[in-house]
């Protein structure tokens, strides 16, 4: 039993994490109970699933490496609160002239980087203007409109070709970045950030330490180190949270959650996140291409109990989830229907059709086994084909070679995939294309989201795939830690506020 | 001997290159590459094919074979693609771990294997024995996970007396600490392979057993137990030299599940994630290592072999 447990807890907690890289969420301090005051010289001990494959954040992707460095050792010009608000960072204000062209920011005085070097505004210009010009790099394609920038004394302006409504949120990602202009650390292994910690020691394969920066420019860090334990079984995560070895468990698998409480040293916290279960359905040929028989396929899926069965989340029937810009309610596109869903399938004159879902052998198999019984009940034989993801990512993402797959795509803001037709969801609708271009030029932010609200709701009456559901955040948090960020931890995990006593 | 040692040289160094191309070819066969894994999902294909051409993964696969193989008659193992470490040093840094598992592993897995093993030949036909080997069988059945976590619970849960998982940050400079960490993971991969290497060291013991000079020594009166003990383990000890170089191999897969469960940084848990990866050269250079060493082993078991058992020795 012990061992059944085991196993579908550690591949759904894998699961959990599996995500897609790319620029991500926001993070949020959550209010929990500090017991006894904190102890600045106190180790707080942290459980990841996904360990970064190296430290470069310039071009290597991966979400590990969005939540361990960003916020906590690489700061922008700006950063984002857990509820997707932009506030300052590195700059002390910024403004945005009324046409949406002119970005200006001040530079903040004083900051120095963890080798002692200081920031300078050249640094900053550098760091964007290279960004830009080099396509390898991660996210660099998120300044494309960006026609210059330059300093003159602590003021940095930022000019556009066009408006673009997500350009403050994208610089508050990999794509705003700053570096030391010139600087020779060996970014695969080590970091030089200004963040509130410095990198103190990398154990591949174990674990990623950082300690506070004394010299921080803004409120100390009120912990003297934070190690990230990279823990890929859950139930090991949760032997080793018992045994007081681990201090936060994230990426939890509520279903486990009396297991942790049990003792009264752990709550389990929940808190929203932008994950996005994926059924992605390609459109291109087959009996997929017919909107019929895709609608059928979500008719016949019972989204109720997949969250029921994952035991934290909520239901979505959109590409935008509800912690985003032009989130809306879709639940009257779709509603579980296995007699819709036959009607449907014979009116497209669809009978035995067997299907592949390609999926990634890290995930539980919770969900395939429910898309499986959904399928079936409608006459559909889904064969389910567990590949590692180096396969999903040549033979799904790159060559689109599949039928139906699932990924968790835990990206915030990231509707830019279904304008793409290139992307692998195969989705490719000008309508839809051009209404999210329109959204990017809006220079207003009311008019931006209703135009991706109206994008959104075109893509789920398309059928265009599946959303099984929206994630939850989930995390284990020992009683005498406070600070620990609940909202999007999947996607960053600021550590400003961590605290922890003795108590 | 000298011409035994000679012709088992060749062969070792003829399954070393058989090894190096079988290695180089299968994983050439897996689809999907590390410029993928570094752009990540939202990248484009421009992104992917800038980052091939830096990393080299755009010459033909004779020349990149040719490379490797340079590199390793010059003694270089070649570098991680990810990470730019020499798979040397990652190596030689791993090993510190997962070398002193494997040996804890194995004295854990002898412990249990000869004595019991001995004793369950010598009660052969009687309760206890039929006990010890149905024991015996039923262990070398328990999945390693299973065994390792219920371990787990006891030992570092409940009763707090071991960690749970991971290594001390500073490794060996904290050697209690580094010990106590790994006194879980060698004792659960030992337990299994124990149990396995314990019916063989019965079968062992019931052979010599019935040879004639262990025979002849009862018959002049020695108890049949003396006469095993005397006369008969030296057999028994030699044909466990042999089963010892399978054990490593069989301890090496070991150390793969069992790094992952305990989050060891050891060559398993390292060996996963570069495949996961497709850390090519660095696979390449792990692989042909750890074959390595299984085939040296094996090597130096026969040659030990034949130097201590003086049959072999007049045979040749």
């Amino acid at each position: 039993m012990l061992r059944r447990t085991a196993l579908s807890a550690a591949a759904l907690l894998a699961a959990g994490t599996l995500v897609l890289a790319g620029c991500t969420g926001g993070a949020d301090p959550a209010p929990s109970a500090t017991v006894g005051t904190s102890n600045p010289d106190a180790s707080v001990s942290i459980r990841l699933v996904l360990e970064p494959s190296n430290l470069d954040i310039r071009q290597t992707a991966g979400i590990s490496l969005d939540q361990t460095l960003i916020d906590n050792v690489y700061q922008g010009l700006v950063a984002r609160t857990a509820e997707g608000e932009i506030t300052d960072s590195l700059a002390s204000s910024h403004e945005v002239s009324a046409d949406g062209l002119t970005y200006t920011f001040t530079l903040r005085e004083g900051v120095v980087f963890h080798d002692g070097q200081p920031l300078t505004p050249q640094d900053v210009v550098s760091s964007l203007t290279t960004r830009q010009a080099t396509p390898a790099w991660a996210d660099s394609e998120r300044l494309a409109n960006v026609a210059s920038i330059a300093a003159d004394g602590q003021t940095i302006t930022v000019t556009l070709t066009q408006p673009d409504s997500a350009l403050l949120w994208n610089l508050t990602g990999r794509a705003g970045i700053i570096l030391k202009e010139g600087d020779t650390v060996d970014y695969n292994t080590a970091a030089n950030g200004t963040g509130p910690f410095r990198l103190a020691n990398w154990r591949q394969g174990a674990s990623l330490t950082l300690e506070r920066n004394d010299a921080y420019w803004g409120d100390a860090a009120q912990v003297a180190d934070v190690t990230f334990d990279f823990i890929p079984d859950n139930q090991a995560a949760i032997n080793a949270a018992l045994a007081g070895e681990i201090d936060v468990i994230v990426g939890f698998d509520a279903n486990l959650a009396d297991q942790v409480e049990a003792g009264g040293d752990f709550a389990v916290q929940t808190g929203s996140a932008t994950d996005k279960s994926v059924l992605a359905m390609n459109s291109t040929s087959g009996a997929l291409a017919d909107p019929r028989v895709r609608e059928a396929i979500r008719t016949a899926i019972d989204h109720d109990a997949i969250v029921e069965a994952v035991g934290a989340g909520q239901t979505l029937f959109g590409p935008i989830p509800e912690p985003d810009p032009g989130y809306e309610d879709l639940s009257d596109v779709v509603a579980y229907d296995p007699e819709a869903a036959r009607a449907l399938l014979s009116e497209a004159g669809v009978d035995d059709l067997t299907l592949t879902l390609t999926i990634p052998s890290a995930y539980d198999s919770t969900l395939p086994q429910i898309l499986v019984s959904n399928l079936n009940d409608v006459g559909i034989d889904l064969q389910v084909d567990p590949v590692d993801f180096g396969t999903w990512l040549s033979d799904v993402y790159t060559n689109k070679d599949y039928e139906l797959s699932v990924v968790n795509h835990a990206e915030p803001r990231d509707f830019e995939n279904w304008a793409d037709p290139d992307y692998y969801f195969t989705y490719d609708n000008p309508e839809v294309q051009e209404l999210y271009a329109q959204s990017l030029a809006a220079t207003d932010e009311a008019a931006a989201s209703d135009l991706l609200a109206q994008a959104a709701r075109i893509v789920s009456e398309d059928h265009a795939a599946d959303w099984l559901y929206n994630w939850a955040s989930v995390v284990a948090v020992a009683t005498n830690v406070s600070g620990m960020p609940v909202d999007n931890v999947n996607a960053r995990i600021d550590l400003a506020e961590i605290a922890k006593s003795d108590g | 001997m000298t011409r035994y040692a000679l012709t088992r040289l060749g062969l070792l160094l003829l399954g070393l290159v058989v090894a190096s191309v079988l290695i180089f070819l299968t994983l050439r066969v897996l689809p999907g590459d590390v410029a993928q894994q570094i752009a990540g999902t939202n990248s484009t294909p421009e992104q992917v094919a800038a980052i091939r051409e830096r990393l080299g993964l755009d010459v033909p696969l004779t020349t990149q074979y040719a490379q490797w193989i340079g590199g390793l008659l010059m003694g270089d193992l070649g570098a991680s693609l990810v990470t730019g470490t020499p798979v040397a040093a990652e190596l030689a840094a791993k090993a510190q771990v997962t070398v002193p598992l494997g040996l804890m592993s194995m004295a854990v897995a002898l412990l249990i294997a000869l004595p019991f093993g001995i004793l369950a030949a010598l009660r052969r036909g009687r309760a206890d024995g039929t006990l010890l080997s149905f024991g015996a069988q039923t262990l070398a059945a328990v999945p390693v996970v299973w065994a390792g976590m219920m371990l787990v619970v006891v030992f570092a849960v409940w009763l707090g007396w071991l960690p749970a998982q991971g290594f001390p940050r500073d490794g060996w400079r904290e050697p209690g600490r580094a010990l106590a960490s790994l006194v879980l993971p060698a004792v659960t991969i030992g337990v299994v392979e124990g149990a396995m290497l314990m019916r063989f060291v019965r079968s062992a013991t019931l052979a010599a057993m019935g040879q004639d000079f262990v025979r002849t020594a009862a018959a002049k009166g020695l108890t049949r137990r003396a006469a095993l003990l005397r006369h008969g383990l030296p057999t028994v000890g030699l044909s466990i030299i042999s089963v010892l170089g399978l054990q490593v191999a069989g301890i090496v897969v070991g150390a793969v599940v069992i790094e992952q469960l305990f989050t060891l940084p050891g060559i398993g848990r390292m060996l996963v994630a570069d495949v996961g990866l497709r850390d090519l050269p660095k696979v390449q250079g792990e692989l042909l290592t750890l074959t390595a060493v299984v085939l040296v082993v094996g090597f130096v078991v026969d040659l030990v072999h034949r130097g201590l058992d003086p049959r072999q020795r007049e045979a040749s």
